[in-house]
């Protein structure tokens, strides 16, 4: 995925997997495999060029963070309970007796 | 004419005052178990109060079950044959409604995973971790069946000490191996298969609240309280850009004055919860099913 955002146009499979040697050992039907997975979960966009795919980053690095940030902050108005959050944000006023409370805790021995 | 008359009152107190009544009390969070339990039978006894309500209301316009004698140029009956078809739509409609909200619930869900194994990085000493390069300091879960996630952001990671990170993986951990997102789900289905003006948040908010607090128990037990209401503080009062955005009424001031006091056992109050649950359920059943059994029973002897 790294190679398909760095590069300028839509690559093949060989072409991926040419650009990928240099760092990683990795088989050519593995980079097709891989490839093709992410086509079909939308990550990438694929085009035919004669007998090959020719793959593209469906959308920039950043474009599918911020796409990821906002789902995971809930601003999508989307109500569904897609991810269980740890915590949320809060107020001035809570975060003071937050720690109010935390000092309490403090305090305990043990 | 009277069954349906004490089921139609049932419902309407399960759905309107018993939950704003149970809402503003504070003993259900010292039995989040228990009363996550309570809240689910709430729910569906209002749910089979008010179907029942329908077919009883049937019943006493159209004659007794065993014997029906419909006559389609009776009015009373074609009343009964209406009364009939709302209440199947009644239930159709909240099949629907759960139907679609666990459909949709997987597929963004499904995307997230998706787009968190594209950009995070799978941490290498915990097993299913995945770390963001982010700024804001986020920690959550994604549930599956399998190949569920923690997700927590760098933001995140600085703000938290190595105990206070167990804390919180110890806590996610506890919503994915109890599916607390199933019971969420639940909630979320019944909520939206009412019309905005009917229905209410309190069930669902509570809910949310109380599964929180079950994790929260879950970490405690395993790490002290301590690390915990750190992490809760140290995640929730750091400025972040959003704060604004989330500025609801949020549960977590409970979650750490909760960790502050003893820890949580009361097992007689649990108990008392518990089995009113259980006669909520069994009410409206027997009070629905007594007539068709009385009638098949009539109609074997």
């Amino acid at each position: 995925m790294e190679q398909l955002w760095a590069a300028p146009a839509a690559l093949t499979v060989r072409e991926v997997h040419e650009r990928l040697a240099d760092t990683r050992e990795l088989a050519y039907t593995t980079v097709m495999t891989v490839l093709d997975r992410l086509a079909k979960k939308k990550l990438t966009e694929r085009e035919r060029d004669g007998k090959a795919w020719r793959y593209r980053a469906a959308a920039p690095r950043e474009e599918f963070a911020a796409d990821l940030m906002r789902d995971a902050l809930d601003r999508a108005g989307d109500r569904r309970e897609a991810l269980v959050r740890f915590v949320g944000q809060v107020s001035d006023e809570e975060a003071a007796l937050l720690r109010e409370a935390l000092a309490r805790l403090e305090d305990q021995a043990g | 004419m009277i069954t349906p008359v004490l089921l139609a009152a049932l419902a309407l107190v399960l759905t309107g005052p018993a939950p704003a009544l149970l809402a503003r009390s504070s003993w259900p969070y010292r039995i989040p178990r228990a009363a996550v339990a309570l809240w689910q039978a709430i729910a569906l006894a209002a749910v089979l109060a008010a179907i029942g309500a329908g077919i009883a209301l049937s019943y006493s316009t159209a004659g007794q079950p065993g014997e029906p004698r419909f006559d389609p140029s009776s009015p009373r009956d074609l009343l009964a044959a209406a009364i009939l078809a709302l209440t199947a739509l009644v239930l159709v409609k909240l099949l629907w409604a759960a139907g679609h909200v666990a459909v949709g619930t997987r597929a963004r869900r499904k995307r997230h995973r998706d787009l968190v194994d594209l950009l995070a990085t799978p941490d290498g000493l915990v097993p299913g971790l995945r770390v963001l390069a982010e700024e804001t300091p986020l920690a959550y879960c994604l549930p599956a069946l399998r190949g569920a996630r923690v997700v927590v952001s760098v933001g995140a990671l600085d703000r938290l000490d190595d105990n206070e990170l167990k804390a919180v993986l110890a806590h996610e951990r506890a919503h994915l191996r109890a599916r607390h997102d199933l019971v969420l789900e639940a909630f979320t289905g019944l909520h939206t298969a009412f019309p905005r003006w009917v229905r209410s948040e309190v069930a669902l908010d509570q809910a949310r609240t109380l599964v929180e607090l079950l994790a929260d128990d879950d970490a405690r037990r395993r790490n002290g309280p301590k690390p915990l209401a750190r992490a809760l503080v140290a995640l929730a009062g750091s400025p972040a850009p959003e704060a604004a955005l989330a500025a609801a009424k949020s549960s977590t001031v409970l979650r750490v004055q909760r960790l502050a006091g003893p820890e949580p056992n009361h097992p007689l109050l649990a108990a008392g919860t518990y089995t009113v649950a259980v006669l909520l359920l069994v009410v409206p059943t027997i009070t629905v099913a007594a007539p068709i059994v009385k009638a098949l029973v009539d109609a074997v002897g």
